[in-house]
């Protein structure tokens, strides 16, 4: 389901989301792209490197689980501005491994045109590893 | 253990960076497919309206990281975070300027010894000085007893 003005949005509704595709090669591309390929050292590249610098694998760098919610936003509300969005990285999200989504509707300003929302991503043992919030604008 | 009222006093709010960008269509585009965006005006460079995710937005980073003379707190920096505003479209190919000063430090007690949390704001301009985004990088630093000396 979509929504397209303030009056679509349901207190308490959490919104659809998809399975992020957190593969090695994604992560690497993603990094490469922001400008962190060279000398990240196999961070979000290679599990083997990684596990070698002391971190637990190579890792989903914590703005791409931004991104995955804040596409899981812009699928829900098509025509929708982000306003702000705020996450925490809470700790390491691993790639290969799948990630689960989360966002429900927290608030909503029908005068204003703004939804706050929840945010989360957890790993397959369901814990969080990044959370925070989002506002987003939508017609009136 | 350095005095967090004194380094607000003497870092909040100075600008210590001022770097110039020009973003790059094909990165902007890596990045939002890589999200799983499936909006338009972020998936299709040849749109008028194709502009930065706000994840994009997030990675754009400062020369520097602190202010120079920012004193040592002894661990190794963490990225405890990323929060964007999105004003306006920040689109790629023009020239951007991005000014960042320390926005916030303030600390938590864990269980292991007290945490340092220092906000780095950049707020991004475009060239006739309009306010486009605001990118927040939240470092948490675990402090090492005794580290006083600058960095």
């Amino acid at each position: 389901m979509t929504v397209e003005r303030i009056s679509d949005v349901e207190f308490g509704v959490e919104l659809e989301t998809f399975s992020p595709d957190t593969s090695l090669a994604s992560t690497g591309a993603f990094a490469q792209a922001v400008g962190w390929g060279k000398g990240a050292g196999g961070r979000f590249t290679d599990h083997e490197r990684a596990r070698k610098s002391g971190l637990p694998g190579a890792l989903v760098p914590g703005i791409m689980a931004m991104g995955f919610l804040t596409s899981a936003i812009h699928r829900w509300a098509p025509t929708g501005v982000i306003e702000h969005v705020d996450t925490v990285f809470r700790a390491p999200l691993l790639a290969d491994e799948p990630c689960l989504l989360s966002v429900v509707v927290t608030d909503i300003d029908e005068d204003a045109g703004l939804v706050e929302l929840d945010l989360q991503v957890k790993n397959e043992a369901q814990e969080t590893r990044v959370f925070g919030t989002a506002r987003l604008r939508l017609s009136t | 253990m350095l005095d967090i009222d004194e380094l607000k006093t003497k870092f909040l709010d100075l600008e210590f960076d001022t770097v110039d960008l020009v973003i790059d269509a094909d990165n902007l585009l890596m990045v939002a497919q890589m999200s799983g965006e499936t909006r338009p005006e972020f998936i299709d460079p040849s749109r008028d309206d194709f502009h930065a995710t706000p994840a994009f937005i997030a990675s754009l980073a400062a020369g520097r990281r602190l202010p120079i003379h920012f004193p040592s707190l002894g661990g190794i920096p963490m990225d405890g975070g990323k929060a964007v505003t999105c004003l306006q479209p920040v689109k790629p190919g023009v020239p951007l300027t991005g000014r960042t000063h320390l926005h916030d430090i303030y600390a938590k007690q864990g269980r292991s010894g007290r945490m340092v949390f220092l906000v780095a704001r950049m707020e991004i301009y475009d060239q006739s000085g309009t306010h486009l985004a605001t990118s927040d990088s939240r470092m948490v630093i675990r402090e090492k007893p005794g580290e006083d000396s600058d960095a």
